[in-house]
């Protein structure tokens, strides 16, 4: 080659040169190759970290539906007013530049000006240290956000305040997020908005679904409540770099049905710019909708209920009511009293709202997450349980006197006095039933012995969840096998018990599955709340899914004629003008009740308050529907049939509207 | 020492092979400074005359004209007035250490004198002077090589120009006089107890400093501006801290470090995330995001935007471009009349090497940054002039090469 040749001849000199250069290129070349070649994965991941964020947004959540289709919660688009930092870049220099203090500086004319020798006169930016620059920096920023918020505060109608250690966070750790200004606009307030605004002036309205509860009030308890959270669920992507606002249910079959209602969330890229902007966006993969949730509830029996505690009672009473299918467990309304209003967790609940909450017990829902002392609807049991030991439900027994108050009767256990609401006489089962005798039900407890008492509840899994709100849910107290055998167990506690008082204690959904079975022939359901999982879009292949009803989970296995004879005693306490529960009757149904007056004692044996209970089913033949009411009171105010009888009544009028208006369309 | 085939050609035509690469190293040029600038909103927008790619076709055609004036007259002639322009730069190099003659723009070194129609940096023009002119001394005979005085008088030209751009300063600027002044030394054959002692000096001065600015306390370093300081810290890995810092301190400390360290970082990320092809002319992140500074991907940081944007191909290009520059230079040197021709060839080749060499290197982090241009790809107006002129010397020693 020409060039070495020449340096061949050349002298050592010029080749030490020539030397150089070749190690030289070859040192470039390597170092090259070793960045660019070797390396190259390692440098394209810094770049990736650096220019992309990934933005987590959350799915649709599916709807709740009854059981006839009609909405009890569902999304709405929430409008809320943001600022876009990418937009304001400009504004932001603009702005520190116009607030950049001056100094007038005054130049001598360059040496060379030969022809004008005249100083000029200039004002010069100030030299700031690094601290005063920043601070200026922010000022600017905020001034331009607090004016954006001004000018639109001005066009809507409202004053507008940017919190300024809120906008600084923003700015600072979601740049090239949209940042809040006025969260869910109304209707007035979007048409004013888009009437002055174009979109180009760094401020505009960012859509969000929000939970929303048509209903308000209405199921309540049942919905349950959201709480804010956008963290990861369980196969979701967790390194997000930002996260927009997400709900997870905290309570009720938000809570329960989670899984299925939130659906998948999906990612967005965002590639930002040096000073952390938004430059561009594409969405990675889009959110999956959450699936609709179609519940057991009827939601006119649901009102029904609800309607019935407040009329009946006060609407700052505290209550449950719950009505099942008898045969096939389906929850077909279940009401708890005191109430709220889900609206407010979706929004965000005010601490002073929350307090008052707190204040009332409103969030807990009564019909599972309360233990009562079940009184004489316990005596149902007790009465099975002596019945299948061989009571003839025909023989008499003798109801003494009590001898302090001559019109009711009493029963000594041991040298204790047990008052009876009955007055003494003679009583077989059905009037013993009618009358509510706590004399007959505990000589005929103490005859069948305690061990049949609590193996007959254990068949109806007292003292065990039933599974409808799992995190949610009291499982009530009920002695097992090995304490009443155990040395230290007195017949006193037998008394107690075949009265449902002392050692018991039940929550209105367990008793709902009592009653059922009694209803049904012997079957203990597990109770059901969800019917269907369906997609919100039914375009997308995916097919509604029907869960299992009737779900059976134990058999009393019992003698149906011992069910009869209850059933009957049942429509007595109703029917018979002596009966306890002749306050819930209705014309054209009949209706099968057991009423209950427990007093609720605290630690040292004081009455603290009753629970009047309401335990239910209807029609005689054919049973269908349970109804359980149960109403607590700090003071006593009646009896189990005269405060709670009409809110059954009141729900069974419901059935009864329901069923003709059904008849009615058959035809 | 003719190459008969050479007798041959006719006389008086430059190098071809060379003005090839440069045509090739000056497209590149354009097409990058552009890309460098395209994202850049305020600087792509207006009149074409003010965007930065159309200035850079116009300090070309400016170079180039220069430069063929620079080779029709003899290099004799020119390196007859070279002491007048030395001087004339030394002239201007303590003009510009003058307030209100120099200017600064950015990074509060004093380097530019501001006239009318352009921002004319000294330093640049110094390099090209110092080597006509130390060509032209050392152009004598072999015996007056050997006087220790002459010796000393050649040292004396070389480390005035650097001392005082190291006033500016421009550390990069100064550095690269010195390798320049020690080759041309070389070549010239000036005797080896000479060279051995240059060496040591050159060798001593540079560990002194670096030594000094890295461990020395406050009171006794060299005046260097903080950032130059800085960006040798982060070369060698140190922390900005004092042994007894307070914890506010050391992490202030750290902080600046990432700060300092931000551009040779984001050059390293754009010439590493460049891969084997590149994302394609116009698509390279780095520089359309602004993680390469705005101010520096058209200038200094220009490399890391070809690599980038072409990959290790495109770094290979480059480098293979350059490589046919200095070579053919080296062979003008080679084919010389004289010694005069000689050192001027090897001189221009050399400074531009030393600028390629830096200014890559710092791109990948094998050396500090320090803010120095490469040669005909870098935007500037000064720097692209001197490129063009210290080629035409070479191309002009190659037209000349024939006696009389």
């Amino acid at each position: 080659m020409l060039v070495v040749d020449e340096l061949k001849k050349n002298d050592p000199q010029l080749r030490l040169v020539a030397l150089m250069l070749v190690i030289g290129f070859f040192v470039l070349l390597t170092g090259l190759w070793w960045v660019q070649v070797v390396c190259t994965k390692e440098y394209q991941s810094h770049l990736t970290t650096q220019a992309y964020r990934t933005i987590r947004i959350p799915a649709v959540r599916g709807k709740i539906l009854d059981r006839e289709g009609r909405v009890l919660a569902e999304n709405r688009p929430s409008y809320n007013l943001c600022l876009y930092f990418d937009d304001l870049g400009d504004q932001f220099k603009a702005e520190y530049k116009r607030i950049l203090p001056l100094k007038i500086v005054t130049t001598p004319a360059p040496f060379w000006r030969f022809w004008n020798r005249a100083s000029v006169t200039t004002p010069k930016l100030a030299k700031l240290t690094a601290s005063q620059k920043d601070a200026l920096g922010w000022q600017a920023r905020y001034n331009v956000a607090n004016r954006i918020a001004a000018t639109v505060g001005q066009q809507m109608g409202q004053t507008l305040a940017i919190d300024f250690k809120k906008f600084a966070a923003g700015y600072q750790k979601e740049r090239s997020m949209p940042f809040v200004i006025l969260p869910d606009l109304n209707d007035a307030q979007i048409a004013r908005f888009e009437e002055n605004y174009s979109t180009n002036l760094g401020v505009n309205l960012q859509m969000q679904a929000l939970r929303t509860y048509p209903l308000n009030t209405t199921a309540a308890h049942l919905l349950g409540e959201l709480k804010q959270d956008k963290s990861s669920i369980n196969g979701e992507d967790s390194d997000y770099n930002y996260r927009l606002p997400d709900y997870r249910g905290a309570t009720g079959v938000e809570n329960t049905s989670d899984a299925q209602l939130h659906g998948n969330a999906g990612t967005e890229m965002v590639q930002v710019n040096s000073q952390g902007y938004r430059q561009s966006a594409d969405i990675g993969n889009a959110p999956q909708a959450g699936q609709n949730i179609t519940l057991t509830i009827d939601l006119d029996l649901q009102r029904a209920a609800e309607e019935a505690i407040v009329t009946n009672q006060r609407a700052a009473a505290h209550a449950a009511v719950v009505v099942m299918d008898v045969h096939t467990g389906d929850i077909l309304a279940m009401a708890s009293s005191p109430t709220f209003n889900p609206n407010d967790f979706a929004q965000g609940i005010s601490t002073e709202k929350y307090a008052q909450l707190q204040q009332s017990t409103g969030e807990r829902n009564r019909a599972t997450y309360e233990n009562y002392a079940p009184g004489s609807i316990f005596k149902i049991i007790v009465g099975l349980a002596a019945l299948e030991n061989g009571l003839n439900p025909n023989e008499y027994y003798h109801v003494q006197p009590n001898p302090s108050d001559a019109a009711h009767g009493c029963i000594f256990v041991g040298r204790r006095k047990i008052k009876d609401t009955a007055p003494p006489g003679d009583y077989n089962f059905q009037n013993a039933f009618i009358h509510s005798s706590n004399a007959y039900f505990i000589t005929n407890g103490l005859r069948a012995g305690i061990e049949n008492i609590i193996r007959m509840g254990k068949k109806f899994h007292l003292g065990e969840r039933t599974g409808i709100f799992p995190s949610q849910e009291a499982k009530g107290d009920f002695p097992t096998l090995d304490q009443v055998t155990a040395d230290d167990w007195r017949a006193g506690y037998t008394a107690n018990v075949s009265i449902g008082q002392g050692a018991v204690s039940v929550t209105p959904i367990q008793m709902a599955v009592m009653i059922s079975a009694i209803a049904n022939g012997g079957t203990v359901l597990w109770p059901r709340l969800v019917d269907r999982v369906e997609p919100q879009d039914a375009t997308g292949g995916e097919v509604a899914k029907q869960l299992p009803t009737a779900l059976v989970r134990d058999n009393l296995n019992v003698h149906q004629r011992n069910l009869q004879i209850i059933r009957a005693a049942m429509l007595q306490d109703v029917a018979n003008p002596e009966g306890s529960g002749t306050a819930a009757a209705l014309p054209g149904l009949q209706i099968c009740a057991k009423t209950g007056t427990a007093q609720v004692q605290d630690e040292d044996n004081h009455n603290t308050g009753h629970n009047y209970w309401f335990a239910s089913f209807a029609p005689y033949q054919n049973p269908k529907y349970a109804v359980i009411v149960m109403v607590e009171s700090a003071v006593e105010s009646g009896s189990g049939g005269k405060i709670s009888g009409p809110i059954a009544r009141d729900v069974y009028k419901a059935i009864l509207q329901k069923s003709s208006e059904k008849l009615a369309m058959k035809k | 020492m003719l190459n008969p085939s050479i007798n041959n050609e006719r006389p008086n035509l430059p190098d071809r092979l060379q003005l090839v690469a440069l045509a090739g190293l000056m497209f590149i040029g354009t097409l990058f400074v552009y890309s460098a600038t395209a994202a850049n909103a305020s600087a792509s927008a207006g009149a074409l005359f003010d965007q930065i790619w159309v200035r850079q076709i116009i300090w070309y055609g400016l170079g180039l004209g220069v430069a063929t004036a620079v080779c029709v007259v003899d290099y004799h002639t020119l390196a007859r007035w070279s002491f007048v322009v030395y001087w004339a730069m030394i002239l201007c190099l303590v003009a510009v250490l003058i307030p209100h003659i120099g200017q600064t723009h950015g990074w509060g070194a004093r380097r530019w004198i501001d006239l009318p129609f352009f921002q004319f940096q000294p330093s640049e023009f110094a390099k090209i002077s110092f080597v006509l002119a130390l060509a032209n001394f050392l152009g004598r005979p072999d015996d007056e090589l050997a006087r220790p005085a002459v010796f000393w008088q050649g040292m004396g030209m070389m480390l005035l120009p650097f001392a005082l751009i190291m006033k500016e300063p421009d550390l990069g600027s100064a550095m690269v006089l010195l390798p320049t002044g020690v080759v041309m030394m070389l070549v010239a054959g000036t005797p080896k107890r000479f060279l051995f002692t240059l060496g040591g000096i050159v060798g001593l001065l540079v560990m002194l400093a670096l030594a000094d600015v890295i461990f020395a306390p406050p009171k006794f370093r060299i005046p260097i501006h903080e950032y130059q300081r800085e960006r040798l810290l982060v070369y060698f890995g140190r922390d900005f801290n004092d042994a007894n810092a307070t914890p506010e301190e050391k992490k202030l400390a750290v902080k600046m470090k990432s700060d300092s360290s931000y551009q040779s970082h984001q050059a390293l990320i754009s010439v590493g995330s460049g891969g084997l092809f590149g994302k394609g002319w116009c698509k390279g992140d780095q520089t359309a995001l602004g993680y390469l500074p705005a101010g520096a991907a058209h200038n200094d940081f220009i490399f890391s935007v070809i690599a980038e944007e072409e990959g290790f191909v495109g770094s290979l290009i480059v480098l293979t471009l350059y490589a046919v520059v200095l070579f053919t230079g080296l062979r003008i040197a080679g084919q010389a009349r004289d010694r005069l021709g000689k050192l001027v060839a090897v001189g221009a080749v050399t400074l531009i090497f030393s600028h390629v060499f830096v200014n890559i290197g710092m791109n990948i982090r094998i050396v500090p940054v320090t803010g120095i241009p490469l040669p005909l790809l870098s935007y500037g107006g000064s720097s692209v002039l001197c490129s063009l002129i210290a080629l035409g010397l070479m191309q002009n020693v190659h037209i000349h090469r024939r006696g009389y």
